[in-house]
């Protein structure tokens, strides 16, 4: 703790060499649209943490304001190409979407932002439903089921950038990414950040000391849609298409689910949600075609057992760190027997959800399955006993292990109390 | 600020974990492959996975008579995208990066399109890794019309084309006088409803249009009764639709349960997940759909009664469609005829391609890339030789024939200005 | 005028069934405060349920079995899930249900495929009861409309008029003094919770083989039943009534009339030969849009009067 701000330029060029490099050393088109793909989540998570962690309000339909940025975006980039409109580089064309996003979110944010808790999550729904009927039926503006095609090529920019290629798309997001997630990170740190915490926790108060509580969601809500709108005008850039599932139901709950499962309560956490589910969208809806009962069981248990997301669990042992590393090194035998019980566990739940899965969607003669590189027969007693067995096995072992966990962790916590005190 | 640090290094190593994993470079196996980009997971997964199963038993076909060029395989290669556009364009980049030279697609005429300009693009790009799209179902006119391409094949009747089977089927029923139009408002209720008006003035001038609605679509209409009762009040005697899932289904159950005297033609009514859907309404109401082959039609070319077999041995259900067959197997005549699985050759080779369909002859008409096929108009009975089957359910019910539709009444003419690399 | 009558006619028929769907979901936020996303889940699992036990038994066992067999496992989510998840809050309680709505319709799929399940209704009440304008209306409809009312009686009488109800709404409000009369609170608060989805799993009974029983009927129905009772006033059982009805009713009207809403756009001095982004606006009617008025409805609402028509207090 030398120089304020010293560890965060660190931890930034860090974020930033990697960022320059990872495209360097993997050579795959699908690889480069999965982190393009990443990259675009994690300004999109970031916006909507600015609501839910921040703010304390919960939408169900941020994606109505990442969707119609994203549509105008399209149309400014058709417009461009046809000469209809003044052209501007593309590089700086997510500034439309955020503008865009910004519109709207003053427009429905002040209706919205008007009440918070369930009636604001009730109204984010309403707005949601009515966006995605209406994509559907003005054909002029939304192309219906089709959407809006666009060419990100439209001419020639600085040193020969056209993004045609898919690496020049990628540099595009993960400079916009960077400072969307700066302007983000700072803001939290301005007397609005803060007015916007206070806002969420205490209301009351906030409006017996003179601020206006509406005023200052609506400014957080306003501003949460101008990120939103930066990542939904990347979007369009990016696969050069927005259909009417960008500012539907499903794209607002995905969003969600990144944030919680990253945790609302740390800068960072959304970031991390960001790129978890981003990755395991990509890589294991290809293994398993129960991907999204795997991604609702991990949500679900997130909220009844670790609230804070995967940033709360891992910023728990930051006293403890800070205090006396050493005590961490102390807790490993009981995270260890807790993961090998984990994943005792899991072995045997993954293999009886494969199983049903497979029985229920493929009826043929054949019915081998292959799970864990081995050809079962799932129609057969063997597989199914041995999945049981396995996970009654892990679930009395968690049972025994996680107690033991919990107790080492508050042993830990309380020697590096006491460390402090000393 | 350590832990963030830390944090940011596992996540790169993750990352880099990942990548690592998933580049692996195409291998130049003997095999000819073919990406499948179709919903295998998510709500409408069955439809993509049924698809999938038709085109293996189609390859499997071809290669147990020894495969393409002297004794290559053909192999498809499943790539799933829960029915979004983000994935479906992931799974393109992966198809590249397989080094995959054709790709297959219907479910989606916005996925669809996608692929469309996705392939333009790309092989404007980068033309020595050409990719060529085979649309098995994917309905929109305008594929073949102002937005044809080279790169595009479609194997399945067009929505007028479809429409053009509907309305010629009924000129021929003189009972038909008023006719009630119910569509799904979005883009492809709209383009059955104009194409629907367009032909009916031309085949049918002597049946009346008495109504002629667009309703919110993808399940959102719960309650059909109003309907049903302006369809009553309009004094129809048909009802022509082009919905389809939980609208067409619905329609139909409502219509069962207020015993509606009208006959609905639709495109879509035999899909295997409508008809679970009817249970046991669906012998209540006198439904037609249009449709290439069924499997209870008299004069099935002996290939199609064969395929349709096959894949019931293998899956216990009922194949509802041809087109994944002569897909494949015009693909492989043409890579045969090519001498190379080079997509320019390949696609040259295509274009004006014949194949015995299960009616006769169906031609790739190489104007616009748009098959030119006969068509059938059935309605489902309980008077049947073979019943629908789905997972080994017998549904009890199955599609006769009311009347063909020759290659010469679905043959419309095309905008289509091809430019050919 | 005739139209009139039998639109309202049918709307009260489509009304009633939305009732039966929100009246659970009314009753637990009224008695626990918990907005239950996965009400319309519970739903859907009591059409499969239904589907499931009428396939050997028949649909008259069903009726009973499938919504105790809903209830039941309702009383265990809140036992075992939600009621951890009570410490951290409302919104937390909303997540964990709005991921076990995600989790409910997955394992559906798993079970049951992902094409519709032919759930049929049964054959003694499948038949006609009257005629009006043509259409045929089967005993089965007005069943539907009976089971309806009868449970609109039974629960406004027992939560105002019984012991029991006195007990579960006493614990909403002073849940120490009833725990200290000796009355088993969180028990209270379990039953609640399974009696809420038992009435889902009715509606899911009656409505499954009328509406098609799929995948995606939670989905479809699920926001619906959120504005019936937001609009209604939350935790007002006479609100979800009168909200039903009305959504039922103006439904109807919008499909029945379709007037053209061109002349809102007139008082904007749109022609009515409008291109572009008008024109699409233009041709509108109220049918078109009809499945949209519901929102509509509900944003209005929320902006106009938060509290809903019957409400007590604010969302």
């Amino acid at each position: 703790m030398t120089i304020p701000g010293a560890k965060q330029t660190s931890v930034g060029a860090l974020v930033i060499a990697l960022l320059i490099i990872l495209p360097l050393i993997v050579n795959s088109g699908f690889a480069l649209t999965v982190m393009s793909q990443t990259g675009i989540a994690i300004i999109f998570a970031l916006a909507f943490n600015m609501l839910l962690g921040q703010g304390g309000m919960l939408s169900f339909g941020h994606a109505v304001y990442f969707g119609l940025a994203g549509y105008v975006t399209a149309h400014v980039m058709n417009g461009m190409a046809n000469e209809d409109l003044p052209y501007m580089p593309v590089s700086l064309i997510p500034l439309v979407g955020g503008v865009a996003g910004l519109f709207f979110g003053i427009l429905i944010g002040f209706v919205s932002t008007r009440r918070a808790g369930t009636a604001f999550a009730m109204i984010s729904l309403g707005f949601a439903e009515l966006a995605t009927g209406l994509t559907l039926i003005i054909i002029f503006f939304f192309n219906g089921e089709e959407g809006v095609q666009t060419d990100r090529w439209v001419r020639e920019e600085w040193f020969g950038i056209t993004y045609g290629p898919d690496i020049q798309v990628y540099y595009l997001i993960a400079v916009w990414c960077v400072i969307a997630a700066i302007a983000m990170y700072l803001l939290t740190r301005t007397p609005f950040g803060r007015m916007s915490n206070a806002v969420r926790d205490n209301p009351e108060r906030v409006q017996f000391i003179g601020y206006n509580t509406h005023r200052v969601r609506w400014l957080a809500f306003s501003l949460s849609s101008f990120f939103a709108g930066l990542a939904g005008a990347l979007h369009a850039v990016n696969v050069e298409h927005v259909g009417f599932e960008t500012v539907g139901l499903g794209q607002s709950a995905v969003i969600l689910i990144m944030v919680y499962i990253g945790g609302t309560g740390h800068f960072a956490g959304p970031i991390l949600g960001a790129i978890l589910i981003t990755l395991l969208n990509a890589y294991l809806s290809d293994i398993s075609p129960a991907w999204y009962l795997y991604l609702g069981l991990i949500f679900v248990g997130m909220v009844m057992f670790a609230p804070g997301g995967l940033a709360g669990l891992i910023m728990m042992h930051d006293p403890i760190r800070r205090a006396a590393p050493h005590l961490l090194m102390r807790m490993a035998p009981a995270y260890a027997a807790a993961f090998g019980t984990s994943l005792v566990a899991l072995v045997g739940c993954i293999g009886l959800v494969e199983m049903a899965y497979f029985l229920s969607t493929t009826v043929s003669r054949n019915t081998a399955l292959i799970l864990y590189g081995i050809a079962l027969d799932a129609a057969d007693f063997w597989p199914w006993l041995v999945c049981v067995a396995l996970a009654a096995a892990g679930a009395l072992g968690c049972s025994r292990t996680y107690p033991r966990l919990a107790e080492s962790y508050g042993t830990a916590m309380h020697e590096a109390r006491r460390a402090v005190a000393s | 600020m350590r832990i963030l640090a830390t944090i940011a290094c596992l996540t790169g190593l993750v990352v880099g974990g990942f990548f690592a994993a998933a580049s692996t470079s195409a291998s130049a196996a003997e095999n000819i492959k073919i990406g499948l980009i179709e919903p295998l997971s998510g709500p409408i997964a069955a439809v993509g996975t049924d698809a999938l199963q038709a085109f293996e038993t189609a390859a499997e076909q071809v290669n147990a008579a020894g495969g393409v060029l002297g004794g290559q395989m053909l192999e498809i290669v499943p790539l799933d995208n829960a029915m979004s556009a983000e994935k479906t364009t992931q799974q393109l980049k992966k198809a590249v990066d397989l080094g995959l030279k054709y790709v297959i697609q219907g479910i989606g005429s916005n996925h669809a399109l996608n692929i469309i300009q996705f392939v333009n693009k790309h092989n404007k790009r980068n033309p020595d890794k050409a990719l060529m799209f085979l649309n098995h179902s994917a309905v929109t006119t305008a594929f073949t019309n102002e937005l044809c391409s080279f790169w595009h094949f479609r194997f399945d009747a067009n929505v007028d084309q479809k429409v053009a089977g509907l309305v010629t089927q009924m000129s021929r029923d003189s009972s038909i006088k008023k006719v009630y139009m119910i569509n799904q408002n979005y883009a492809y209720g709209k383009s059955f409803q104009s194409a629907a008006r367009a032909i009916m003035k031309e085949r049918t001038p002597g049946i009346e249009l008495v109504g002629d609605e667009l309703i919110v679509p993808f399940g959102k209409v719960q309650d059909f009764t109003p309907f049903i009762a302006k369809i009553k009040a309009s004094g129809a005697d048909t009802v022509l639709t082009g919905n389809w899932g939980p609208d067409l289904v619905r329609l139909i159950k409502f219509s069962a349960g207020a015993n509606l005297p009208v006959q609905f033609y639709t495109i879509y009514g035999g899909l295997t997940s409508s008809v679970a859907g009817y249970g046991a309404d669906a012998h209540k109401v006198a439904l037609k759909q249009v449709n290439e082959y069924h499997e209870n039609h008299d004069g099935l070319s002996a290939d199609s009664v064969a395929f349709g077999d096959t894949y019931m041995a293998k899956y216990k259900d009922t194949w509802y469609s041809d087109r994944q067959r002569w897909l494949i197997l015009m693909l492989a005549e043409a890579i045969d005829k090519a001498g190379s699985d080079d997509p320019i050759a390949v696609g040259k080779a295509l274009e004006g391609l014949t194949l015995d369909g299960p009616l006769g002859e169906v031609e790739m008409r190489a104007s616009d890339h748009q098959i030119q096929l006969q068509l059938m108009v059935s309605s489902l009975t309980r008077d049947y030789s073979r019943p629908i089957m789905y997972k080994g359910n017998d549904f009890k019910i199955a599609f006769a024939t009311d009347g063909v539709i020759s290659r010469q009444d679905t043959t419309l003419p095309t905008t289509c200005d091809m430019k050919r690399p | 005028m005739e139209v009139f009558v039998f639109s309202l006619f049918n709307g009260v028929l489509y009304g009633m069934l939305l009732f039966l769907l929100a009246s659970g979901l009314t009753l637990i936020f009224s008695m626990m405060g918990v907005l239950n996303f996965a009400h319309a889940s519970f739903f859907m699992l009591g059409a499969y349920f239904a589907y499931q036990i009428s396939q050997p038994l028949g649909f008259w066992p069903a009726l009973i079995a499938a919504p105790i067999l809903v209830g039941v496992l309702g009383a265990a989510v809140e036992r075992y899930a939600l009621r951890p998840v009570h410490r951290f809050g409302h919104v937390a309680e909303l997540l964990f249900t709005f991921g076990l709505a995600f989790v409910i319709e997955e394992v559906v799929q798993m079970i049951w495929g992902k094409v519709p399940v032919p759930y049929d209704v049964p054959p003694s009440l499948n038949v006609t009861a009257f005629a009006w304008q043509g259409l045929d209306y089967s005993v089965y409809r007005l069943f539907m409309l009976l089971i309806s009312v009868g449970i609109f009686v039974a629960l406004f009488f027992g939560l105002t008029r019984t012991r029991i109800g006195l007990i579960i709404r006493a614990s909403l409000t002073h849940p120490h003094m009833v725990a200290s009369l000796g009355h088993d609170v969180p028990k209270v608060f379990m039953w609640t919770f399974g009696v809420g989805c038992a009435l889902a799993g009715v509606a899911g009974v009656i409505g499954g083989n009328v509406l098609g029983t799929e995948p995606g009927m939670a989905i479809q129905l699920g926001p619906i039943v959120f504005v019936v009772i937001v609009v209604g006033g939350l935790g007002s059982l006479g609100g979800a009534l009168i909200a039903s009805l009305l959504i039922g009713v103006l439904n109807n009207m919008a499909i029945s009339y379709d007037f053209s809403l061109y002349p809102i756009f007139s008082l904007l001095g749109v022609e009515r030969e409008a291109e572009g982004i008008l024109a699409d606006l233009v041709s509108l009617t109220t049918g078109a849009i009809a499945p949209l008025v519901p929102y509509l409805l509900l944003v209005l609402m929320l902006i106009l009067r938060p509290r809903g028509l019957f409400g007590t207090r604010d969302v």
